[in-house]
């Protein structure tokens, strides 16, 4: 069988190389019963109709960013939710207690997560070097979804909506001061062309999520559905380990180029963790009974 | 029934047209709040929060409620330099197999755009910005476009049967 | 079926449909059908419903209705006219004169725009009727307007370019700034090509005997101020950080009205004929777009664009030959193809054999913009070709053949910069210090 397989990101993205992996393994280990090829850049679908695309079996299986998810329910995004889980050990714990309660909520749509890789945690980026939070009072700072917007609200900073592809620009006109995303973002964008300070603040670790369609996964034969289950459990393992290789890497990248890479300072850090708990607050009031159970099981 | 049909394709392209200009509104009310904002810092809020969203959405409703209007009167473009050279009746034969298809193919879209609407709002799919918008509205939109233009389609095509000539068109040269 | 032979019967169905007279996004939709049922297992329906759905809500798109509409306004209003007459007299003396506006209007329009389609759409909206009613020949009317426009991909803002650096993960910026002098070779380029052309047949541009002092020419340029403060306030908001790219467009059309109403020549009906002539263009461009991305999403389905450049990659070929044949398919892919899909469609095979053979992303980058720069003015499916048969109402062939020198002056740009490579890569870096 010929599965096709869509992904937002391009061949160079350590998620597409690991996913590229994964399709060898299953290849190999149903001796090319199941070929999954990719379809890599959004060549087949753009990245907010891949999710239905598997719904309604237009295709087996597909990549996201999971948090894109979080309008439908709150438990999709908690991995984006800043300072609640800001290390990779914290946030493999945080997808323990995440994976069954939305493994639940994407049973609704008939969809089956496979594997869940991070991205690198998120980093501030600057143009002056940021020592508390009360230097982000006054800044223009970029945001892209409910939660940064009320992550600038709480520092004083003006939000402002900017594309991923304006973002160089934005910064060299003064659109915008300030953005958290990952060393991968900012070394692969040539940040330092434009900003000059990254301060590893790891606010939060966002993942990538694979779902299969569960008609079609059920339609394959035992040994095959085993084959793919092995090889997406390979993948994941794979998958956070290559991350954190690329955070270091890309870190590196960055402060090869002249980069000014810093780590929070104890002031930075515990005003950022006010801002974080406030968030949470306000997530709370929002969230499902599920999705407030995810962080429940999180701080046991 | 000519007047009611030529009204509806009328009015939806109106409506296009509105959607247009509203994003254009939309749009500059967000220059005008950077604008403000990096005169005068936050006074005013500076997004109109998920305007990219909404700008995309009505574009898209924008763009299908046009469809028919277009096509009545000449806007969808082809290749009619064979059909310029050939007899009145070949002309009428080649109007009448190209209607066939259109007709065949906008049903079709429109049959699955009908399922995927459904499906949307079955499943009650949120844009990921700021703003949840439910997707099932400018879906509904974009498929109400796609009927009109089937309608103007099969409108187009008995009106061809009857009277034997190509109705449609194209714009003049300038 | 082979895969070349796939090729060309989907290729052939597509000339068929069109040559019936079957308008063009539904002869797109209709290869994509016959694609994805015959040549993949998926669902066509849904996939043709997901594609028309997700293609037709992008944020990059909004800005193509409103420099349409800012074409259409400044067309119904004095000011394209006026900007014609502020030229005249200072590009007298340069043999084919008022056609060098086409050249330079397109290539600072395509400073502001992202896509060749809003490009052409708003200079030839002015040009093509000022042009023809001064006596210009409509092939060199055309041709300068379809080449031209290919421009509004190259010099940056570019959507292409975008689409390039996000699927290779090569900066942005950088790619923008390495447009730059390409961008101006081309102008030259095309400029030269007309001037050559009128030196050699003077008898080809209308004569304009008038004879102007400095000082009637200074007084006619007052002409000129409007546009140019339009171009200034559109330009200026994004490099003041006001605007992106595409809220700049918004900003077009305020000020478009805006000086239409200084000028005098502004009403609600024109205002609002221009709104409805844009939403009709914009309509008829959105349409072929879905389709288009529909057949583009069922060539990926098909496999069929990789195949064929996997089997370029199979020949194992040096760098020149490599680049000749990569050439030669992607001028074939983007007859039938528009040009983001050739991207999206195609790197994931092509640039490890880019990589192979050691061509950097960066230029390899602004060599893929100009060969799709080229897929915009070849028949049968191009962009600007559809464009200005929706502004002009001539025949998409007779344009392409106007196109057609434009077309060969692509192709030595493209040489120049394969012998040359540091016209792409001197200013970027330069930029890293
Ligand atoms: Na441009
Ligand atoms: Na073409």
């Amino acid at each position: 069988e010929d599965w096709d397989m869509p992904t937002p990101y391009g061949d160079s993205t350590f998620h597409t190389q690991n996913i590229s992996q994964f399709a060898k393994d299953v290849s190999a280990a149903t001796n090319g019963d199941l070929n999954i090829t990719i379809h890599s850049a959004g060549s087949l679908f753009p990245h907010g109709e891949i999710k239905n695309a598997v719904r309604s079996r237009q295709v087996p299986l597909g990549e996201f960013f999971l948090s894109t998810l979080s309008n439908e329910d709150a438990a999709y995004g908690v991995d984006s939710q800043p300072f609640v889980a800001t290390s990779y050990e914290d946030a493999a714990k945080l997808w323990s207690a995440q994976k069954p309660v939305i493994t639940e909520l994407l049973a609704e749509q008939g969809l089956m997560p496979l594997f869940s890789v991070p991205w690198p945690a998120q980093g501030l980026y600057t143009k002056n070097e940021i020592t508390a939070v009360e230097q982000l009072n006054g800044l223009r700072f970029r945001a892209y979804n409910a939660a940064l917007e009320e992550f600038a609200a709480l520092a004083g900073a003006a939000p402002v909506q900017v594309e991923a592809p304006d973002i160089p620009q934005a910064f060299s006109t003064g659109q915008v001061d300030a953005m958290i995303t990952s060393p991968s973002t900012g070394a692969n964008s040539k940040a330092w062309d434009f900003v000059s300070n990254y301060n590893a603040i790891d606010a939060w670790v966002p993942k990538n999520i694979v779902v299969v369609n569960k008609r079609m996964f059920d339609g394959l034969s035992a040994e095959t559905q085993q084959a793919v289950l092995d090889a997406a459990q390979a993948a994941e393992t794979r998958g956070w380990e290559m991350s954190a290789e690329e955070a270091t890497a890309k870190t590196a990248v960055m402060a090869d180029n002249g980069m000014t890479i810093s780590t929070p300072t104890d002031a930075l850090k515990s005003g950022l963790q006010a801002i974080g708990a406030t968030m949470l607050e306000t997530w709370n009031a929002k969230a499902s009974d599920a999705a407030k159970s995810i962080i429940a099981t999180y701080n046991q | 029934m000519r007047k009611f049909l030529d009204g509806l394709y009328h009015i939806s392209g109106a409506i296009a047209g509105v959607l247009i200009l509203a994003i254009c509104v939309l749009i500059s009310c967000q220059i005008l709040l950077n604008g403000l904002g990096r005169m005068f810092g936050q006074i005013l809020p500076t997004t109109i929060p998920s305007y990219a969203d909404f700008s995309g959405y009505m574009l898209a409703a924008s763009s299908f409620l046009a469809l028919a209007h277009t096509l009545r009167s000449g806007g969808h473009i082809r290749v009619n330099l064979i059909m310029q050279t050939m007899s009145k009746n070949l002309q009428v034969l080649f109007e009448t197999i190209s209607l066939i298809i259109s007709i065949s193919l906008v049903g079709y879209a429109t049959w699955f755009m009908a399922k995927l609407v459904q499906e949307s709002i079955h499943y009650g799919d949120k844009s990921s910005g700021i703003i949840p918008i439910p997707l099932g509205i400018p879906q509904s939109v974009v498929l109400i476009g796609l009927i009109i233009l089937l309608i103007a389609l099969i409108d187009t095509f008995v009106e061809l049967l009857r009277k034997r000539e190509p109705i449609l068109t194209s714009a003049d040269e300038v | 079926m082979s895969d070349p032979i796939i090729a060309l019967t989907l290729l052939g169905l597509l000339i068929g449909l069109l040559a019936m007279g079957v308008w063009v996004a539904v002869s797109l939709a209709i290869v994509g059908l016959v694609a994805i049922t015959c040549f993949s297992n998926a669902p066509s329906g849904l996939v043709l419903a997901t594609t028309f759905w997700g293609h037709s809500h992008s944020w990059s798109l909004t800005a193509l209705p409103l420099f349409i509409l800012m074409g259409e306004i400044l067309l119904r209003s004095r000011l394209s006219q006026d900007m014609f007459s502020g030229l005249a007299p200072w590009l007298g003396g340069l043999p084919g004169r008022l056609l060098h506006v086409n050249i330079l209007g397109c290539a600072i329009f395509a400073a502001v725009s992202g896509s060749s389609a809003a490009t052409a759409a708003t200079i030839g909206r002015m040009s093509v009727p000022e042009l023809k009613e001064r006596g210009y020949p409509e092939g060199l009317i055309l041709g300068t307007l379809a080449g031209s426009a290919t421009l509004g991909l190259l010099i940056p803002p570019s959507i292409i370019l975008i689409v390039y650096g996000v699927a290779t993960e090569q900066s942005i910026a950088r790619l923008f700034v390495a447009g730059i002098l390409p961008g101006i070779l081309l102008i030259s380029l095309f400029a030269g090509y007309v001037a050559i052309r009128a030196f050699l047949n003077p008898d080809l541009i209308p004569k304009d005997n008038i004879k102007f002092s400095l000082r009637e020419k200074l007084r006619a340029s007052r002409n000129l101020i409007p546009v140019a403060l339009l171009i200034i306030g559109v330009i200026g908001s994004i490099y003041a950080g006001l605007a992106s790219p595409t809220d700049a467009a918004a900003l077009g059309v305020v000020l478009s009205i805006l000086l239409a109403y200084l000028t005098g020549s502004f009403s609600k009906s024109l205002i609002w004929d221009a709104v409805m002539s844009a939403t009709r263009t914009s309509c008829m461009i959105a349409f072929i777009l879905v389709g288009a991305a529909f057949l583009s999403s069922a060539m990926g389905f098909t496999g069929l664009p990789r195949n064929l450049a996997a089997w370029i990659g199979d020949m194992n070929l040096s760098l020149y030959a490599l680049l000749a044949a990569l050439t030669v398919f992607f001028i074939i892919l983007g007859c039938f193809l528009d040009g983001i899909s050739v991207v999206v469609l195609t790197t994931s095979i092509i640039m490890p054999m880019v990589a192979q053979v050691g061509i950097d992303p960066l230029w390899f980058g602004i060599y893929l913009v100009v060969v799709v720069e080229m897929s915009q003015i070849t028949p049968p499916v191009g962009f600007n070709l559809f464009v200005i048969q929706g502004l002009t109402g001539i025949n998409i062939l007779r344009i392409a053949k106007a196109a057609f020198p434009f077309f060969l002056l692509l192709l030595l740009g493209v040489a120049l910069i394969t012998a040359f490579p540091s016209i792409v890569t001197f200013l970027p870096n330069a930029m890293s210090g």
